[in-house]
């Protein structure tokens, strides 16, 4: 047969009807079926043996117990422990969704690096270990021998006290710098606080489950306060139904929010007057006689008038108040009625364990010290301190001291050299160094004192509340290396890069979670395997130290980083006390006898495998009785009128001005600009559900952002309805926030619950680095703080700026 | 399951859990509500009042695994989905789903998501580790859902039997929201089970369900004692809504 | 070569003017086919459906189509079943225009969903008591029919039926065509009504959702009954289209007053009925949600003008004036008439489609709006390419019209 043109026709038609009776059409559609559901870009899962290591987060100063879920030797899931006293098997969302920080690789230094690309678009170079460490030690020991060694400055983002944090502050001794800076935090403030009222250089612990009225002033303790964590498990257990003993709270903030919505009361006083209603309830307090006279007459000093020795009159913490801050006062400068100031006053008062708590937000950034003083005074009034449901005086952990670090003559002579922006006085007495300081000194232009820049665990770039006045800081310094595990915005500056590990690849500390009332010192593991070429940072300074010239060695006697922990831990065990085991029905806050003795451990090494195993080491409040009696300020007492502070500015030779000086009181926040350019105020707030740390945030929590938060790159700001009206904005209107510092452009929400005249901008949106996850995702409200200075701890005021809006 | 909205602090722990737990994919922008994949989502509600009486609340959303006859179940052509009888879990088949959303369509919760896109996993940041075996990852095209996280459950019953045990304690199997929920505003449990908790807990005059008067019969009850927030919870006439007024404890 | 495929006794324009005819419609078929192209490869992230949005433009697309093709089955069930011998003259562009229809529909959603190399599970894996099962086999099925009522009219090309055999087996098909006839209007109660029931069974969607008879709510039968009030319109719509453009009469008129009367008076009675359901609707479902009636139409751009619309002004008008013997012998009113008829339907089913979905259940959920992306569009309006590509082919190629040699007698 001929294959002509209409032959072949035929036989394609014939084919192809003749094809449908065979199976394989079938067989195909059922062959791609199968396809569709097997997509070899879909991933499977590897199989594995399962198995779980509990563990404790320290993502954050809370430290919550932890239990990572592990498939073989990948972690898969990260869960709440029920067996560890912070957290009742719940979780924070950055806890939760933190595998996703370990294995992102786009957000993370795989390796040593040196810096190839511009500064700031993070383009880097992998280098070996060896290399980076003598690229660093070289410059060190280069600046010693010119006897420089104050060109070196380090900024230390890890937590105080830690072993990693000492461990700088020791290299920096060792190099002889005396440019060591810390990020501000809440933790400054309590410290501060503490010190000038109760004589104690620690943290603030407050008996939050034993309290039953609890007066808070800003804090986000539904937003990540103190220990996310421990606050968000009690916040359940209160409004458990069966709770006949849940405490009231109040909750006095500017914006409704979940704090303030969520509390059985919300006061919205006017952004930076918290101070004045503290002192306007005390005022009603003191008034209606209702404080606590024994607490008054015998533990306080400084509340009624007292002569000093110089014959000098002192008007004393009652006169102050009872003359300035009447409920009629503060009603105008917070807005708040005076018949709720004295409605709360009384409530408060007549509580049978109030207290009253300070710390904006989350409380990864400072507070007004005169302000928190202002707060605490009023625990001092109910005479709520060291009693159930007050605050605790506590000593610090007995952790061992670290033997003192021996100084060569080039060390000697540079801690002796003033810190770059250092600026003792009346304005921040206590404080050598402040950041904020130090970078208006290094932006101001002209050579840079610093020439080499240390970076350890902090993002200072994206979390200085400053008006980018850190990212100008950083242009001007020649050298910087960053020790951060992640792709952030100050390691984009970075010159040199000598990553750490992740949190869940190397033992870390938690040293007392923030606000926690009993000792407790948490221990997190090493959950998985090093990833990548990184080194923990300790690891990294103690290498580092063995290369720097003479100094060194002697200083750093230690092998390994744990060594140093387990050294200081010697201090727990010294202590006599403690255990490592926690069971939910015997919590360590209760005031009852603890039945359990403390453990006995065989040795420190014994005691440091346990603590190793379990993650925690602890001390039941009951243990602590006798501690927990006396203040340590110079006149023994609760200082309403600081002695210690009178004491230290005449050291400075700047004797206190007013008695107001060393009293807590109320003074308008940020230097009042020009009203006119700037009419509204802008209040950044944080949230519980977006890092604002200098931790990056996990993809999976972009997934809770509400559509009023962001939209695609837009950020929102809550205003509400009425000022939006008197500017003429709709919802998702886009608007310019402007202030002295800078401006930001955003979407407009409307919101009841935002306070007329102010503008709420989200901590923790606007990441300039790290990957298409964060990068460029709205805008970051610390761009256009303008930052004044703290009175008398020098630390930013970041919680109000005067700004402006213009419709764009 | 049982969700005290008086407990809930409107954190997100709950779908970042989910989402962890159930391997959900996330891409870049999340912002877009009406197709960001999430099992369980958490809605804002306010009262309405003028500043500064206005509260917010949340309302943290799972599938309602309705009973009896389920809105979505009935729907689908192809079998994807149903509703087991013993556990009253309603599940979902990826692998027979053809994407049609007719299920999506009838549900009036919002609970089920569909995959726009293929999962997204970039080989350069090797986010595929910490994906779990347990629970298969979607591909593109097909409808999703809380699934109560079943495969905890089968993990518990493999345990139990193991064990030898053919009933499960109170407690063994929980969904991930629940565990993770650090205020522990979940209760989760079986609602026929007089022993179980959430039994207990449906009685309170404060519970209700979502949309109650549709007939959906869902197995997840909200505890709120405010009234504001129960009134959100299911549509009401003028003067049909019945404020708590007197309260038995107990 | 064009000229021998081209019935005997009528006359078309040159090939020349039939391309130009046709580059519109094959430029519509290329941005449907690039955009069926991209959804089929990257997804259907291509449109803007959304979970809030699951249904959107195809949907609407292919109710309103499959609803407007009706006319062919029931064309067909007046022609063959009732024997309405004046409708042997339209029955042929009834069934080309409902061919059309149903394929393009079923392509659609083809494309519509998620796995379409799965489309076909709803078949091996069918679960017998969703409306939507009963839609697929229906239209799959009916689809088959219609094939098989075209094929006698493709057969009759003047080429083909010089092929003994085919010709004697489109005779055949010719002689058994009442049979499929009955099975098609069978088939298409069944799926439209089953395309009512797949919203009047969304019983947590109260917008949608009706009581019924036995398992099928009563938009069930509403949907039947509007889709052969408005097919037949369609129909003449398309009809007169097609003589518009040739410029010559292609049906006596009779056929079409015949089908505009039919069309007319069912209408009437859908409208009755449909006010009817409205008003239990109303009265029964929407408080029993313990919704009131306009809550519906709190937010969005959806009012309650769209119902007023849909019943009033595109329900009683064009029933009047299609059932008035006056107004629809005038050629004007009876286009204006089909013309208001369909669009009342295209309403109806825009409405259970867009609007259903857009209204939120829950009271704290927001509303959302929708846009169809130019991928959904390219598709939808591919479908009229298609559509008017299929029928220009059918129209040159095929002796479509019977009447039409008569009717126009070739001048020498």
């Amino acid at each position: 047969m001929k294959l002509d043109r209409r032959n072949f026709i035929k036989l394609m038609v014939g084919g192809a009807v003749g094809l449908q009776v065979t199976p394989l059409p079938w067989k195909i559609t059922d062959d791609i079926a199968i396809w569709t559901q097997n997509w070899p870009w879909v991933p499977v899962p590897a199989e594995g043996a399962y198995d779980h290591e509990a563990s404790v987060c320290s993502l954050c100063p809370g430290g919550c117990g932890i239990e990572v879920r592990k498939v073989d030797e990948r972690a898969v899931k990260v869960e709440g422990r029920e067996d560890y006293p912070i957290n009742p098997g719940g979780l924070c969302p950055l806890g939760m969704g933190s595998l996703q920080l370990l294995y992102n690789e786009d957000i993370r230094f795989t390796g040593p690096m040196k810096r190839v690309g511009p500064r700031g678009a993070g383009v880097f170079q992998n280098i070996s270990w060896d290399e980076a460490l003598e690229i660093l030690s070289g410059r060190v020991n280069v600046l010693r021998r010119d006897s420089r060694p104050e060109a070196v400055a380090a900024i230390d983002g890890n937590p105080v006290e830690s072993t990693a944090s000492l461990l700088i502050q020791r290299l920096m001794q060792t190099i002889g710098s005396p440019n060591y800076l810390r990020v501000p935090s809440f933790e400054d403030t309590d410290r501060m606080v503490n010190l000038l009222m109760q004589g104690v250089d620690g943290p603030v612990a407050y008996d939050l489950e034993n309290a039953d009225f609890i007066l808070s002033f800003g804090c986000g303790l539904l937003e990540g306060w103190g220990a996310p964590g421990r606050i968000l498990g009690l916040w359940g257990k209160w409004h458990d139904r069966e709770n006949k003993r849940k405490p009231t709270v109040v909750q006095v903030e500017s914006r409704a929010s979940n704090t303030a919505s969520k509390a059985d009361q919300w006061v919205a006083a006017a952004p930076g007057t918290e101070a004045a209603l503290a002192l306007g309830i005390a005022h009603v307090i003191i008034k209606d006689g209702l404080y606590d006279r024994e607490f008054i007459e015998q533990k306080t000093f400084g509340f009624h008038p007292w002569n000093a020795a110089d014959w000098k009159e002192h008007q004393g913490f009652q006169g102050l108040v009872l003359s300035e801050y009447s409920p009629r006062k503060v009603q105008d400068i917070t807005g708040v009625p005076a018949e709720r100031i004295v409605s709360l006053a009384r409530s408060f008062a007549k509580a049978k364990a109030p207290i009253a708590i300070w710390g904006k937000g989350k409380g990864d950034l400072n507070g007004s010290l005169y302000e928190s003083m202002c707060v605490h005074s009023l625990n001092a009034l109910v005479g709520n301190i060291n009693k159930p449901g007050g605050v605790l005086v506590l000593d610090r952990l007995p952790l061992k001291q670290l033997p003192e670090t021996p100084l060569d003559p080039i060390a000697e002579a540079g801690l002796k050299k003033t810190p770059v922006g250092a600026a003792a006085g009346e304005d921040s007495p206590f404080a050598a160094n402040l950041l904020t300081r130090f970078n208006e000194a290094l932006s101001a232009g002209g050579p840079s004192p610093v020439e080499l820049l240390m970076v350890f665990g902090a993002n200072p770039a994206f979390t200085m509340p400053d008006g980018g006045s850190m990212r100008r800081a950083l242009k001007a310094v020649p050298f910087i290396v960053s020790f951060s595990p992640f792709r952030d915005e100050t390691a984009f500056m970075a010159d040199l890069v000598l990553p750490d590990h992740m949190a869940f690849e190397k033992w870390s500390e938690i040293i007392q979670p923030r606000g926690v009332q009993y000792p407790l010192y948490g221990l997190g593991k090493p959950v998985v395997k090093p990833l990548y070429q990184t080194q923990d940072a300790g690891e990294t300074i103690l290498k580092l130290a063995r290369r720097l010239d003479k100094a060194a060695p002697e200083a750093f006697p230690w092998k390994t980083f744990e060594d140093i922990m387990a050294y200081r831990a010697e201090g727990l065990f010294e202590a006599g006390a403690g255990l490592v085991r926690y069971k939910p029905a015997q919590p360590p806050w209760s005031w009852k006898p603890f039945a359990e003795p403390a453990a006995g451990f065989k040795s420190s090494k014994d005691m440091w495998q346990k603590i190793k195993a379990s993650g925690l080491w602890y001390q039941p409040l009951d243990h602590q009785r006798a501690a927990m009696t006396t203040f340590k300020t110079p006149s023994g007492q609760f200082e309403f009128y600081s002695t210690r502070l009178e004491m230290k500015l005449k050291d400075l030779n700047k004797a206190p001005s007013s008695d107001l000086v060393c009293m807590p009181h109320y003074a308008p926040s940020s230097p009042p600009s020009d009203s006119s350019r700037y009419p509204l105020a802008m209040v950044p707030y944080d949230m519980v559900n977006l890092v604002s740390s200098w931790l990056p945030n996990p993809p999976f929590l972009n997934k809770t952002l509400l559509p009023e938060q962001l939209l695609k790159d837009a950020s929102y700001a809550e205003i509400h309805p009425d000022t939006a009206k008197a500017y003429g904005l709709k919802q998702d209107d886009l608007v310019q926030v402007e202030s002295v510092a800078g401006e930001v452009r955003v979407r407009v929400c409307l919101f009841e619950g935002a306070m007329p005249g102010v503008v709420y901008l989200p901590f923790g949106l606007g990441h300039t680095a790290y990957d298409e996850f964060s990068r460029n995702k709205g805008v970051n409200p610390n761009d256009i703080i303008a930052a004044g200075a703290d009175p008398l701890s020098g630390l930013p005021v970041w919680w109000k700026t005067p700004v402006q809006l213009n419709k764009v | 399951m049982v969700i005290d909205l008086d407990k809930c602090t409107g954190c997100g722990t709950c779908m970042v859990a989910c989402s962890a737990e159930n391997n959900v994919s996330v891409r870049p922008d999340e912002s877009d509500p009406q197709r960001r994949l999430t099992w369980m989502r958490l809605y804002k509600v306010t009262n309405g009042k003028p500043f500064p009486e206005t509260e917010v609340s949340y309302f943290p959303r799972p599938c309602m695994q309705c009973d009896h006859h389920t809105p979505c179940v009935s729907v689908c052509p192809a079998t994807a989905t149903e509703m087991d009888y013993e556990t009253g879990i309603v599940s979902q088949i990826y692998t027979r789903c053809i994407g049609c959303r007719y299920c999506m369509a009838a549900c009036p919760y919002h609970a089920r998501v569909f995959n726009w896109w293929d999962g997204y996993f970039p080989k350069s940041k090797g986010m595929t580790r910490y994906l779990s075996p347990e629970v298969s990852p979607r591909m593109r095209g097909v409808v999703e859902k809380c699934t109560f996280c079943h495969h905890r459950l089968m993990r518990a019953r493999t345990k139990a039997y193991a064990e030898d045990r053919r009933e499960l304690e109170e407690g063994e199997y929980i969904t991930a929201c629940t565990e993770a929920c650090p205020a522990q505003a979940i209760t989760f449990g079986d609602l026929n089970n007089p022993d179980h908790q959430v039994a207990n807990l449906i009685k309170s005059p404060y519970a209700f369900r979502l949309l109650e008067k549709l007939g959906t019969e869902p197995k997840v009850y909200y505890l709120s004692s405010k009234d504001w927030v129960r009134k959100l919870g299911d549509n009401f006439l003028p003067g049909q809504f019945e404020p708590v007024t007197k309260v038995k404890m107990g | 070569m064009d000229s021998a495929l081209i019935p005997e006794g009528v006359k078309r324009c040159s090939p020349k003017a039939f391309f130009f005819w046709t580059l519109p419609w094959l430029a519509l078929l290329l941005w449907g086919g690039v955009s069926a192209a991209l959804c089929l490869l990257k997804g259907l992230n291509q449109t803007n459906m959304s979970d809030y949005f699951a249904f959107a433009l195809w949907i609407v697309f292919d109710l309103a189509i499959i609803a407007l093709g009706a006319g062919a089955f029931f064309t067909g069930f007046l022609t063959y079943i009732i024997g309405r011998k004046e409708l042997k003259d339209i029955i042929n562009a009834a069934v080309i225009i409902g061919f059309i229809c149903y394929s393009g529909a079923v392509a659609m959603l083809g494309i519509d969903i998620g796995q379409p190399i799965r489309g076909w599970f709803i078949f091996w894996h069918v679960n017998v008591h969703s409306m939507l099962a009963e839609v697929s086999f229906c239209i799959t099925c009916y689809l088959g029919v219609l094939l098989i009522e075209y094929i006698p009219l493709i057969l009759e090309n003047p080429q083909i039926e010089k092929v003994k055999p085919l010709r004697l087996f489109g005779q055949n098909l010719h002689g058994i065509m009442a049979i499929f006839a009955a099975t098609g209007t069978f088939l298409s109660f069944f799926h439209q009504g089953s395309l009512g029931g797949l919203y009047g069974v969304m019983y947590a969607r109260p917008f949608a959702f009706r009581e019924g008879f036995y398992v099928w709510p009563w938009t069930f039968f509403l949907f039947i009954l509007s889709a052969i009030a408005a097919g037949p319109s369609f129909t003449i719509l398309c009809t007169k289209l097609a003589q518009a453009i040739t410029r010559k009469r292609l049906v006596p008129d009779k056929a079409f007053q015949t089908l505009a009367k039919i069309s007319g008076s069912l209408l009437g009675v859908y409208i009755i009925l449909k006010i009817a359901d409205t008003l239990g609707w109303i009265y029964g479902i929407t408080p029993a949600a313990g919704l009131a009636f306009m809550d519906y139409f709190k937010e969005g751009p959806y009012g309650v003008w769209l119902l007023v619309l849909e019943i009033g002004v595109f329900g009683i008008i064009p029933a009047i004036i299609l059932l008035t013997p006056s107004a629809r012998k005038s050629e004007g009113w009876l286009i204006t008439g089909c013309l208001m008829n369909c669009t009342g339907i295209v309403l109806n089913r825009f409405t259970f489609t867009i609007v259903t979905l857009a209204i939120p259940v829950m009271p704290f959920d927001e509303f959302m709006s929708y846009l169809p992306t130019w991928q959904e569009w390219g598709i939808s309006l591919a479908v009229i390419g298609y559509g008017f590509l299929l029928f220009s082919l059918s129209y040159r190629y095929l002796p479509v019209f019977p009447k039409e040699r008569e009717l126009n007698p070739v001048v020498e």
